[in-house]
């Protein structure tokens, strides 16, 4: 696929002025997909649509990878109670800008796509939980959301059938905890955002301990596509264990920064040299984090024919993530870049868990003492221990996400560290 | 039934649970912060980490697969879990410190990190003693740390209300005390503020912290940090004894510990019963220790007349009492029995009197309607409404005290511990013609205008039992000395029993702040003719003859009440207040 991507059309971003509006909207093709469904109820019943999606393996572009539409055939039967959608739109990784692209140039491709999952799932009410930094795109999420009441796209009676979903946008305060499914449902309750133990999972007890899904606003926005154009069409898009069109953010030491839509499975190398215009001022590549912060960075001499899914970053020992890549090139100082990333997870650490509050910290003390030249070697020992006792001892993720990217430097960059260590002066390679 | 195996061995269990409830109710030790039995599960503190698996089950055969050696496969978990949120299932295993290095290294790895931003100020620290975080590192702990950066500074000694104070430093952020708030008091008056290791709990802007129940989350604070304001700096843990009682504050009778130094009581801390307020009281009840340490009346008191009331000698007291009860006929002698005394000595005063004729007894209640809410504090501001009117003592509401004065024209009225003048409509005036014998524990209006004061025991200070308002009686211990009783002599604080600590004999006696007092019913015997004396050695005694002769107290016994941690009565009666 990675081969004819220069004929790509993308799907999600199209190149349509105006197309937040929406008259433009429907007429290309907009809420076709909805009204596909709505009008042939007997063809497209729920359960038909969870089917369709889980069959396009939808992998959730949120960061984890999960087949959308196996998480929604997680919702139990409906009982008569309430049941929520819950749209994750707080991304807040260093290195993940990709839903405000959506935001603010195809809100209604996420909104349609958010309504069908409502109706597959049975569902009443859909809240979009957006990071606060995003207030113009809440607005402009918020018009869209408006001009889809006033068509009869959501409220009561949607197009005449019997089917009925409210949307509302709910906006973060800052924490970047709260994208974390389990805290965004408590953020949503108005409660401290502390993530919450599983079991129960979502999809029994979520809101207000009703069934819930969390979806990724990137993830809700192919829904259309594999409705609109059948789940095999989407298959064949990038490689078959990771398919359908992704979001790039591409950042750091490139010409040409920016989010990018193209086939999931991309060449990283052709990524970073043809898609982002090579890396800056001619330098070398020297590492890659491929997916957001907590997603392990890798050396450049491994990158050669690896692509952007999961099967082929796992080969090299990272992930997918939000395909979030930070590209840094040879000037790069692994220690500073690894420090910086450390104090935003012991910045962002919620306190809840002993080793994540404690850790996080003691990650970010410990490499600023080596960033500023006094480290030991005995500290690099620390760190890996410190990173030991976090990984896997917390109720949800953020600390294996601190404590990765600090473990797989050290491990894939100790030159560096070393160096530091041992108060010499570090010659750029 | 279904089984767990826990360090190789076998457990039954019936009901559904978790795995650090089942181990705590089985003796067994695992280290753990936030998790408390009557709260919610945060699993925030990772303290009770295990290693849990569940053998492998051929759906196939409809049997557990076996390994070589015979014993089932085992699949484990892929992380270690945190056993107070991890359900019990039919044939886990689980595997704590004392059979896998890897848990072990886990718990002391949690530890190090708890301790790398506490300020580890034990010395100085109230919690010291008493301490979990304490105790689980001497135990569980690493032998030391590598932490050797700056600690983060927190506030400290902040008043978060009238009664706690917070030293945020100290806090491990086990949100125990949000969780109190949230779901016990449920006035969400604290919540975690900040973030990461800058947090800790605090009130909302403006707010203080004047919860009812606030000083419950001193108690289940596993550090030092939400400290009470009354009793920090006063004493340490180990000086103090310990001694199960009641609190007698209000009519619920919540389960207490009292805490004494010499002769003092220091403190009062709640003692868990599931049936009466689970690990919980009210802060009105612990702050009433004072009560058993200032303004008590110590050595009798006569008024001369002249007006003016002076100490006397037992001797005199008991003289004074004989000569006035001979100088009137019985129906002219009104007996006021207390809703505030125990069974025994109501019991006591009522039956001497009966001997000599009496028929006048009745008890004001003491109620204060709204006082009450649905958690532990209760309308009715007396321990033993219901065991006094089970006697049957009248009740006679405060607002018709003088109307029975008026009517029966007593010229002898004996008080039993009851501050009727400084509670009810009934001003001193109204007991100006009669001679009235006040038997009270602390100084107030009623004392201060009786013409002789008995100084009496205080629920400190004897054994005696109290009907609560839902009719169960629980009962005291002695947990201070008085000038002539020697605790260990009058019985009850047996020499077998072994306090907190396991030890026998740790009780430190101390000659200091004995009050001059003895229990009620003890005057009563005193002052009874000598051929019908009653051969009474102890409170015990009385409760034996109470249980024979009212039906109410049927089988009742020390040794029940001592088993069954209080016994519920059937009260015949509705609760309501009878009025005469």
């Amino acid at each position: 696929m990675s081969k004819d991507w220069k004929s790509y059309q993308p799907h999600l971003l199209p190149a349509i002025k105006d197309l937040h509006e929406m008259p433009v909207y429907e007429k290309h093709g907009g809420y076709k997909a909805l009204s596909t469904i709505l009008k042939d109820k007997n063809n497209w019943p729920p359960e038909e649509v969870v089917a369709e999606v889980k069959e396009a393996n939808i992998r959730g572009r949120g960061g984890a990878g999960f087949n959308a539409g196996l998480k929604w055939s997680f919702m139990p039967e409906p009982d008569g109670g309430p049941r929520y959608l819950a749209c994750n739109g707080d991304e807040s990784e260093p290195g993940t800008f990709k839903d405000r692209k959506l935001f603010e140039f195809n809100p209604h491709l996420f909104i349609e796509g958010a309504i069908i999952a409502a109706y597959a799932m049975h569902v009443d009410v859909i809240y979009v939980y957006i990071r606060g930094e995003y207030r113009p795109y809440v607005k402009l999420l918020d018009e869209a959301i408006r001009q889809a009441y006033d068509k009869g796209y959501l409220g009561k009676n949607i197009l005449g059938s019997d089917f009925s979903v409210e949307m509302y946008t709910h906006m973060g305060a800052g924490a970047y905890i709260c994208g974390e499914e389990s805290s965004l449902m408590e953020s949503l309750e108005g409660k401290r955002g502390y993530p919450r133990v599983k079991p129960p999972f979502p999809a029994q007890k979520g809101l207000w301990g009703r069934p819930t899904t969390i979806n990724n606003i990137e993830t809700l926005a192919n829904v259309p596509l594999v409705i609109n154009n059948g789940a095999s069409w989407f298959k064949q898009i990038g490689p078959d264990s990771h398919p359908g069109p992704v979001l790039y953010g591409i950042s750091g030491h490139v010409n040409q920064p920016g989010v990018y839509e193209y086939p999931s499975g991309m060449e990283i190398m052709t990524l970073i040299n043809e898609v982002a215009g090579g890396v800056r001022n001619g330098k070398k590549l020297k590492a890659l984090i491929p997916g957001g912060s907590s997603t392990p960075p890798v050396r450049a001499d491994v990158l050669d024919g690896i692509t952007m899914d999961a099967d082929s970053l796992r080969e090299i020992g990272t992930m997918m993530g939000t395909a979030g890549m930070v590209i840094l090139d040879e000037d790069t100082d692994m220690v500073d870049v690894i420090w910086r990333i450390s104090h935003f997870y012991h910045h962002e650490s919620c306190g809840q868990c002993t080793p994540c509050r404690e850790g996080t910290g003691w990650l970010e003390k410990t490499l600023l003492k080596i960033k500023n030249g006094n480290g030991e070697m005995r500290d690099l020992d620390l760190l890996l221990a410190i990173c030991n006792r976090m990984e896997g001892r917390t109720i949800c993720a953020l600390a294996d996400a601190a404590a990765w990217p600090v473990r797989y430097s050290i491990d894939r960059f100790r030159d560096e560290f070393e160096s530091r260590c041992k108060k010499t002066v570090y010659a750029v390679a | 039934m279904p089984e767990i195996f826990i360090d190789n061995k076998r457990y039954e269990y019936e009901e559904p649970g978790k795995v650090l409830q089942f181990m705590l109710d089985h003796g067994l030790d695992l280290p753990f912060f936030c998790y408390h039995p009557s709260l919610s599960i945060p699993a925030n503190c990772r303290q009770c980490v295990v290693k849990a698996g569940m053998p492998v089950f051929d759906r196939d055969k409809g049997a557990y697969e076996i390994d070589e050696d015979g014993n089932r496969k085992i699949r484990y978990f892929p992380k270690l879990m945190t056993a107070c949120s991890l359900d019990l299932a039919d044939g886990m295993v689980i595997h704590t410190h004392h059979t896998d290095d890897l848990v072990k290294q886990a718990q002391a790895d949690n530890l190090e990190f708890i301790l790398i931003n506490h300020p580890l100020d034990c010395p100085i620290c109230d919690q010291a003693g008493e301490c979990p975080l304490q105790i689980l590192t001497y135990k569980y702990g690493p032998e030391g740390s590598r932490f050797e950066h700056k600690k983060v500074h927190k506030p400290k000694a902040i008043q978060l209300g009238p009664r706690v104070i917070l030293d945020a430093e100290r806090c491990i952020n086990c949100t125990r005390c949000t969780r109190f708030t949230e779901e016990i008091s449920k006035t969400n008056q604290l919540s975690i503020i900040s973030r990461g290791d800058k947090n800790y709990p605090m009130t909302a802007e403006g707010e203080e912290f004047d919860d009812p129940y606030s000083l419950n989350t001193v108690d289940i604070c596993p550090v030092g940090a939400l400290t009470s304001a009354d009793f920090r700096f006063k004493a340490r843990v180990w000086e103090m004894n310990q001694t199960p009682s009641i609190d007698v504050s209000n009519g619920k009778g919540c389960n207490t510990y009292i805490w004494t130094r010499d002769n003092l009581v220091m403190r009062i801390t709640p003692r868990f019963n599931e049936a009466v307020n689970d690990h919980w009281m009210p802060d009105a009840g612990r702050l009433s220790y004072r009560e058993y340490n200032e303004n008590r009346i110590s050595k009798p008191h006569i008024r001369l007349d002249a007006g003016n009331q002076v100490k006397s000698s037992w001797n005199n007291a008991e003289l004074t009492f004989r000569e006035e009860l001979e100088k009137r006929s019985a129906d002219k002698i009104q007996v006021i029995g207390s809703p505030h005394a125990s069974v025994e000595d109501n019991y006591v005063l009522k039956s001497s009197f009966e001997k000599l004729g009496v028929q006048n007894f009745s008890f004001v209640p003491h109620v204060i309607p709204g006082a009450g809410d649905d958690l532990l504090l209760t309308d009715d501001q007396a321990p033993n409404t219901n065991g006094v009117r089970a006697l049957g003592y009248a009740a006679t509401e405060s607002g018709k005290l003088k109307k029975l004065i008026d009517s029966k024209k007593p010229s002898m009225i004996v008080i039993l511990n009851d501050d009727l003048m400084g509670r009810t409509d009934a001003p001193p005036e109204l007991f100006e013609d009669t001679f009235v014998v006040y038997l009270g524990t602390n100084h107030n209006e009623t004392s201060k205008h009786a013409d002789l004061v008995i100084p009496v025991t205080s629920a400190a200070e004897h054994a005696a039992s109290y009907v609560n308002v839902d009719g169960r009686i629980q009962r005291t211990f002695p947990a201070k000395e008085t000038l002539y009783t020697n605790r260990r002599l009058n019985l009850e604080m047996s020499m077998g029993r072994l306090d907190h600590y396991g030890t026998k004999f740790d009780n430190w006696v101390s000659d200091a702040n004995r009050i001059d007092c003895i229990p009620a019913w003890e005057f009563f015997v005193r002052i009874s003719p000598d051929s019908d004396r009653p051969d009474w050695q102890s409170s015990r005694d009385i409760l034996d003859q109470i249980s024979g002769e009212v039906p109410l107290f049927r089988d009742v016994s020390y040794e029940r009440m001592d088993d069954e941690n209080g016994i519920q009565l059937k009260l015949e009666q509705d609760s309501e207040v009878n009025t005469v």
